[in-house]
């Protein structure tokens, strides 16, 4: 089964897309297949109105931090946010982003941002939709990071 | 089209008072911000235009601007929420 696939039908488990829209979405994915398969063919992998399945997809990302002694921290993050930070990183002057990155360093965060590249961030932000993170922690803290 | 934060939405629940509900017309400020932002397109073009000729690397200030600005409008839509038990804060980008 292909990665794309399993995507799909996960996110039909999940309650996030319809079966039709699943159904549309796999027939997608065939037709691309079926057109990377001919040399020059320049269809369009969805046809029709791809509004629906658009809006089917998680738009906001939630960051939900539960701490013992009773206090919360609930934001809610659009992802159109998050892809146009990430892209505009890669746009940051050499020399700032060499302060950002030691910066983040020294934080204990060593990412550097000027490795991405747009094909990345597109990817790195799809892959975002589908993340769930739940940390528990011993002294009754809660920080819940997903898509919805 | 992008378009720009137009009220920013406060709410502030203290333990011992009544609630503040506050809307910040930020669309107000767009005026000046367009006047600031034409110059410092004019500005960052130049910047661009001489690093180009100096033969640097990096001369993308404008699309940074740019950027900047479409990364400002993304923020529509944005809520945070803090509650330490007593006083409770909702701030929402509209």
């Amino acid at each position: 089964m292909s990665e794309d696939r399993a995507r799909i039908l996960n996110m039909l488990a999940e309650g996030k897309i319809s079966a039709e829209e699943a159904e549309r979405l796999l027939d997608a994915l065939d037709t691309r297949g079926a057109a990377g398969a001919a040399a020059g063919a320049a269809e369009p992998a969805i046809k029709g109105d791809p509004a629906p399945l658009m809006a089917a997809l998680p738009k906001y990302l939630y960051v939900k931090v539960s701490a013992a002694n009773g206090d919360n921290v609930d934001v809610k993050i659009p992802i159109a946010l998050v892809r146009s930070g990430l892209k505009l990183t890669s746009l940051i002057p050499p020399q700032a982003m060499d302060q950002i990155n030691s910066s983040m360093s020294e934080h204990g965060m060593s990412v550097d941002f000027s490795n991405l590249k747009p094909e990345d961030i597109d990817e790195l932000v799809e892959a975002l939709r589908e993340m769930e993170i739940n940390v528990d922690s011993t002294n009754g803290d809660k920080v819940r990071v997903y898509c919805a | 089209m992008n378009v720009p934060p137009m009220i920013l939405d406060v709410r502030v629940a203290p333990p011992d008072r009544s609630p503040v509900h506050v809307w910040l017309p930020l669309f107000l400020l767009w005026p000046l911000a367009l006047a600031l932002g034409v110059l410092a397109f004019v500005l960052t073009i130049l910047a661009d235009v001489v690093l180009l000729l100096l033969g640097q690397r990096y001369h993308h200030y404008t699309v940074l601007v740019f950027r900047a600005f479409a990364a400002m409008c993304e923020t529509r839509g944005m809520v945070i929420r803090v509650n330490d038990g007593k006083t409770a804060v909702d701030v929402t980008v509209q």
